[in-house]
């Protein structure tokens, strides 16, 4: 079996594959050309490609690829209803569906939206419920725009979906989407000092669930690292202990391990770069009450960035972990962080890396 | 009958042709028999501001006018790239 990462730029999208080593690399593209690829992802259900696609003149939409690549379709017109005086500006993160819902898929983006494929990505209808949220007007957008871009399932529940929006907090639904509670309980919004622990209006930069244990959730929030051990419902603060700061944006995870996890902080929200101009990944092994910075094969001199989306992990064992920078460069570790590899270099600027099985 | 020319990215968005010969009254009609037409309108149905459109190569900003003895349509990506798009 080989692995490939899809890696989102703003000029397209490449594939960059390799052998279960996960040293040797090539890349291939770009596909999508003219577009600013978001995010995309390989339904590990059907193996169809999926990508969350933006153009600055043509605007926000969705494509997908059943024959890995060679040809693309591009979802019907994608839209917010009328009467939200809302319309689809950005195309952020498309997600499967439950396991037990083949056709289903989700599509989050600005303005604070969701969308639901039931046909596979062909047509794409509003989540009404989450346009009507009574507490939309406390949400406010972040430098992205109001950007839903974090959507997981839980793979023990297919009623449950949790969803993450910049600066609106984290939602949860335990009835398919009909309905979305506000899961933000012990997350700072340090930016609102008159009450720094509202309901909403939360920085979420990026959410995940873990995949083994999913009662257990991860989130890098403009404000902290947290880790949530019940579905949500409280959150623990965990940096200041290893990490030189809880800024930052991408997250990655242990399939395995749920006390394992991955971020890649930076100075702060002034200054978006990784602190003491390198490039280092700091690894949790004790589900974040302490922090190691993992640095071999990583640029020693480097002012980074790396997008919320920029950082994925596969289900190899010892898991992979991938992250792709803002200047065009995808590492790779295919030994849990302890190494990594320049998998590629002078792609145009990263916006998402997603990890996939390839054959 | 009137031409509809597109760009290349819309090009290749309709399946590879840039050229659409089309049946229709106004520049509207036209613009919206072609494959691409989610690409121009929103889904309000008003043009994407970046997108222009030229009749007979003068500009024209009233979807409205009629098409009737004109040669072509042409779409045009206005010149705005390189703007720093957070």
């Amino acid at each position: 079996m080989g692995v490939a990462v899809l890696v989102g730029t703003r000029k397209g999208l490449f594939v960059i594959t390799s052998d279960e080593s996960r040293r040797d690399w090539s890349v291939e593209g770009p596909h999508l050309t003219g577009w600013d690829v978001f995010h995309a992802m390989r339904d590990p259900r059907d193996g169809t490609l999926h990508a969350a696609t933006n153009n600055w003149v043509y605007g926000a939409t969705a494509h997908r690829s059943r024959d890995l690549g060679k040809t693309w379709e591009r979802a019907e017109g994608i839209g917010l209803p009328e009467e939200s005086e809302l319309t689809w500006e950005k195309s952020w993160h498309v997600e499967p569906g439950h396991a037990d819902e083949p056709e289903t898929l989700w599509l989050g983006g600005t303005p604070g939206a969701l969308f639901r494929s039931g046909d596979g990505g062909s047509t794409w209808e509003p989540v009404q419920s989450l346009l009507e949220h009574p507490t939309r007007e406390k949400w406010n957008p972040g430098a992205g725009g109001l950007c839903c871009h974090s959507i997981q399932m839980d793979p023990s529940d297919p009623q449950r979906v949790y969803i993450a929006i910049s600066a609106a907090g984290t939602f949860r639904s335990d009835d398919g989407g009909e309905t979305w509670e506000p899961k933000n309980t012990g997350v700072a919004a340090d930016f609102f000092p008159e009450n720094p622990f509202p309901e909403v209006g939360q920085c979420v930069h990026k959410l995940l669930v873990h995949p083994a244990r999913p009662e257990r959730l991860w989130q890098q929030n403009h404000c902290g690292v947290y880790r949530s051990d019940d579905c949500g419902d409280t959150w623990e603060r965990l940096e200041g202990n290893g990490l030189p700061s809880g800024f930052g944006f991408p997250l990655a995870l242990d399939p395995e391990d749920p006390d394992k996890a991955y971020v890649i902080p930076e100075e702060g929200a002034e200054n978006r770069v990784t602190p003491n101009g390198r490039l280092g990944v700091y690894r949790t092994h004790d589900a974040g009450s302490s922090w190691e910075l993992l640095i071999d094969g990583l640029p020693q001199q480097a002012w980074a960035s790396v997008m919320r989306e920029g950082m994925s992990f596969d289900r190899l064992d010892p898991a992979g972990i991938y992250l792709g920078t803002q200047s065009g460069s995808v590492f790779v570790s295919p030994d849990e962080g302890d190494s990594w590899v320049e998998a590629a270099r002078y792609l145009p600027t990263i916006l998402s890396v997603e990890a996939c099985e390839w054959s | 009958m009137v031409v509809v020319l597109l760009p290349s990215l819309l090009a290749r968005e309709a399946g590879g042709e840039g050229r659409f010969d089309v049946d229709a009254a106004t520049v509207r009609e036209a613009l919206s028999e072609i494959p691409v037409r989610d690409l121009l309108f929103d889904e309000r149905g008003e043009l994407r501001p970046l997108v222009k459109v030229y009749l007979d190569k003068t500009q024209v900003d009233d979807l409205d006018a009629a098409v009737t003895g004109c040669g072509e349509i042409r779409v045009v990506a206005a010149i705005a790239g390189g703007a720093y798009l957070p």
